[in-house]
């Protein structure tokens, strides 16, 4: 691969420009870049190349002093994110420092950040669902929220689109309410996985345990190698065989030599031109020295991550736009939304004790929704739904500490046997669009580079609340059904940000009065600002996003060049 | 982000499997005298050697190795310094204490001055009373999760030393860094042991 040009000082003046690199940047870069276009990519964060900046992507527990637990003072430093458990030695490098980037909980919520080259696609779970018309219609039908301005059939080529370039896992299956993928071959479920999908789909017509669909390379794809099951992704993936920006589409910008990067790139705001009634370009602190320089382009992408656009966006105020760029609405911070995540049940399987496994498979088991999708499956007690990830595994020498016995047998049992099958499943579900669930600026707390930082004010109620009881009742009796023993049902009740599925703040719409981007992802009024991050949600479904992320921004960046050309931008 | 982690690490609620520990006192290594052959970096002296000896007594040398020979106790040593704040180190002097002073009550002597029989008696006593751990999801525990207490607390850090070391990891347990494919249903007897990784 060519090296990275990263030189942004010669040239203020570039086609597009696009702020953030992570999962939906990454790709603005690659199709506008493909198109023709000199574009610069401004990140906040450090560079981050494709296996030469995965410093422990190799390490072995007993290489590292504290096995791979991080001390007191990592612990700080990532006291935000630490909450989630995640946050460890081989990968706390790419998770953003919390103490140098404060934020106002109001309410309680986990902003999970990542700042370098790459985001958070260096981090994700890989799960990848398209969208459904259920889902897209689910705000006109029940009347929560807007109605997005876009259908399932507006969407269909471009997830066809993205899917055969970034390499998707699964099993196709026909369901109306999870489309399928174009997939590459699906893992394998595990024994304990097919016997409960075997009794979970007679006892209960109508539901369905899949392998996980994932973005995971199940053969060579594109010039990347497949999934070796090592189970590391979090630390970067030197076969190239997770989607991230950096193993893919950064490298397939990069090679059409149209494109620079800008790492150490704080987007302070966007420069509005009243005259044109469109933006010129961009302002940003370099990180390093603080020193304010502004960018020119014809077209800017917002890729920050939900809540940072919406941050860039409210920092971008003009006369036209007094209370932030594209806000002629008011609801510009609003309408923020996440997945409840952490409900559901476990248990144990008796029987296959003679059978084990062999890889550390990054992937697990699925349940589509299945409550309101048609008159026969309606709740009268939530509207929207719910999916479950899960899986099955025998703890091995994890399982150790909450058995009985100690001495030598004991220990030498540890090495033999792996320990009991064990079961599990777990919730996510849709959130609504409430209008007081919201970010603002907070100008009395700046950050280091005197920029004001973002106060949350966001909460589940009682729809959210109502998804998570069903959650947990059906798990159990899933998984009682199913022949599970030792059911434990679970509610860990997580406030808001911990399914890091962040969505809203921006949304598209029909209308400019209600909305702040059109169905291309513009911004009502300010024609040559797009945003295809997750702030551009305008519901959230109950699956993850990232694969409609980047569908959105593939055919938001082609509508971007072809309006560029019919002279219209 | 990972909770994409192996569930591997999962201990389940109810999950244990069936060991009569009846047979385990005449298996446990003879060496009943204390020793410390390293210099400790927060436990003192006294309180190595309880762990020394805890660790001896849950993980003896067989014909694989045993904890102490995989140095657990001065990995334990390191984790209560390197890991542990200030308030759980405080906590954990104070649990020291009191698991010794339970063992004089019974026994007369501290736990690390204790034939091995007398150790396994003790420990099966405050194995019974000892809480267990919630199930774990990606890595953090489902529900509230209760003190464990030090018994079961330190059990679950020994295993972690121990099975995380480098000989166990690569020669006792199966180790394959690289796997390849993933196989979903594969009879145990083809993996011979558990996996490393």
């Amino acid at each position: 691969m060519p090296n990275f040009n990263i030189d942004a000082k010669k040239d203020m003046t570039y086609d597009a420009i696009v702020i953030g690199s992570g999962m939906s940047g990454g790709w603005a870069a690659k199709e506008l870049c493909e198109g023709g276009l000199k574009t610069l990519v401004l990140e906040r964060g450090r560079m981050v190349e494709h296996i030469k900046d995965y410093p422990t992507m190799n390490n072995e527990s007993w290489d590292l002093e504290l096995r791979g637990a991080i001390g007191p003072e990592d612990q700080k430093k990532h006291f935000k994110v630490a909450r989630t458990g995640f946050v460890g030695e081989n990968n706390k490098h790419f998770y953003a420092n919390d103490e140098e980037n404060p934020y106002t909980e109001v309410k309680p919520f986990l902003w999970v950040r990542a700042h370098q080259m790459g985001g958070r696609s260096l981090l994700w779970g890989k799960q990848t669902y398209r969208w459904s018309e259920i889902d897209f219609e689910a705000n006109a039908k029940d009347g929560h929220g807007v109605d997005w301005p876009i259908r399932y059939k507006d969407l269909e080529s471009w997830y066809t689109y993205v899917e055969k370039y970034a390499g998707i896992s699964g099993e196709a299956l026909g369901l109306p309410q999870l489309p399928d993928s174009h997939f590459l071959p699906p893992m394998e479920l595990n024994c304990v996985e097919k016997e409960v999908k075997q009794r979970l789909e007679k006892e209960f017509p109508g539901r369905n345990l899949i392998i996980g669909r994932v973005a995971h390379l199940t053969v060579p794809h594109n010039g990347r190698g497949k999934c070796q099951t090592r189970n590391r992704c979090d630390r970067g993936c030197p076969f190239g065989a997770y989607f991230s920006s950096n193993a893919v589409t950064l490298p397939a910008a990069n090679a059409t030599g149209n494109l620079t990067m800008r790492p150490f790139s704080i987007v302070q705001s966007i420069v509005f031109d009243e005259n044109k009634s469109r933006a010129t370009g961009v302002k940003v602190i370099d990180s390093e020295t603080g020193e304010m320089v502004e960018y020119h382009a014809k077209i800017i992408f917002c890729n920050a991550s939900t809540l940072s656009t919406t941050q860039v966006l409210m920092n971008s105020t003009s006369n036209r736009f007094p209370n932030g760029l594209g806000n002629d609405s008011g609801e510009l911070g609003h309408n923020l939304m996440d997945h409840t995540y952490r409900i559901g049940a476990m248990g144990n399987y008796d029987g296959f004790e003679d059978m084990y496994y062999k890889g550390r498979r990054p992937n697990g088991i699925y349940i589509p929704r299945y409550w309101n999708i048609n008159e026969k499956t309606k709740s009268d007690k939530f509207v929207r739904g719910f999916g479950f990830q899960g899986g099955a595994s025998r703890p091995g020498w994890g399982g150790g500490a909450n058995e009985d016995g100690f001495g030598a047998e004991f220990k030498d049992s540890l090495i033999t046997n792996p320990g009991p099958w064990e079961f599990f499943i777990t919730g996510f579900a849709e959130c609504l669009p409430y209008h007081d669930n919201k970010v603002t600026l907070d100008k009395n707390n700046l950050d280091k580079w005197k920029q004001p930082t973002l106060a949350i004010d966001a909460e589940y109620k009682a729809n959210e609340l109502a998804l998570n009881k069903q959650i947990q009742e059906d798990a159990v009796e899933m998984l009682e059904k199913c022949g599970i023993k030792n059911i434990v049902g679970f509610d860990n009740k997580h406030e808001m940000g911990y399914g890091i599925h962040e969505m809203g703040t921006a949304r598209m719409g029909r209308d400019p009065k209600t909305s702040v981007l059109n169905a291309t992802n513009q911004v009502h009024d300010c024609k040559n600002v797009f945003v295809t991050d997750g702030a551009c949600m305008t519901s959230n479904s109950c699956v993850n996003p990232s694969l409609t992320y980047m569908a959105l921004t593939a055919r938001a960046a082609n509508h971007a060049m072809s309006e560029l050309k019919k002279g219209n931008l | 982000m990972n909770r994409r982690e192996a569930i591997r690490n999962t201990a389940l609620l109810g999950g244990a499997s069936l060991l009569t520990t009846s047979m385990f006192s005449i298996l446990q290594s003879c060496k009943s005298e204390p020793r410390l052959s390293w210099q400790p970096t927060f436990l003192s002296t006294d309180q190595a050697q309880l762990i020394s000896a805890l660790v001896d007594t849950v993980l003896p040398k067989t014909a694989t190795p045993g904890g102490l020979d995989m140095k657990v106790d001065i990995f334990m040593d390191t984790v209560f310094s390197k890991l542990y704040n200030e308030e759980g180190r405080k906590a954990l002097v104070a649990d020291m204490a009191q698991f010794d002073e339970r063992c004089k009550g019974k026994f007369g002597k501290p736990f690390a001055e204790m034939d091995a029989a007398k150790r396994t008696e003790f420990l099966k006593t405050e194995e019974a009373n000892s809480p267990k751990y919630n199930g774990k999801i990606w890595g953090t525990a489902v529900g509230e999760q209760k003190p464990v207490g030090f018994y079961r607390s330190m059990k679950s850090l020994m295993l972690w030393g121990y099975f995380t070391s480098e000989e166990v990891g690569l020669k006792v347990l199966n180790y394959d860094p690289v796997p390849g494919d993933y196989l979903g249903c594969i009879p145990m007897k083809d993996v011979g042991r558990v996996w490393s990784l």
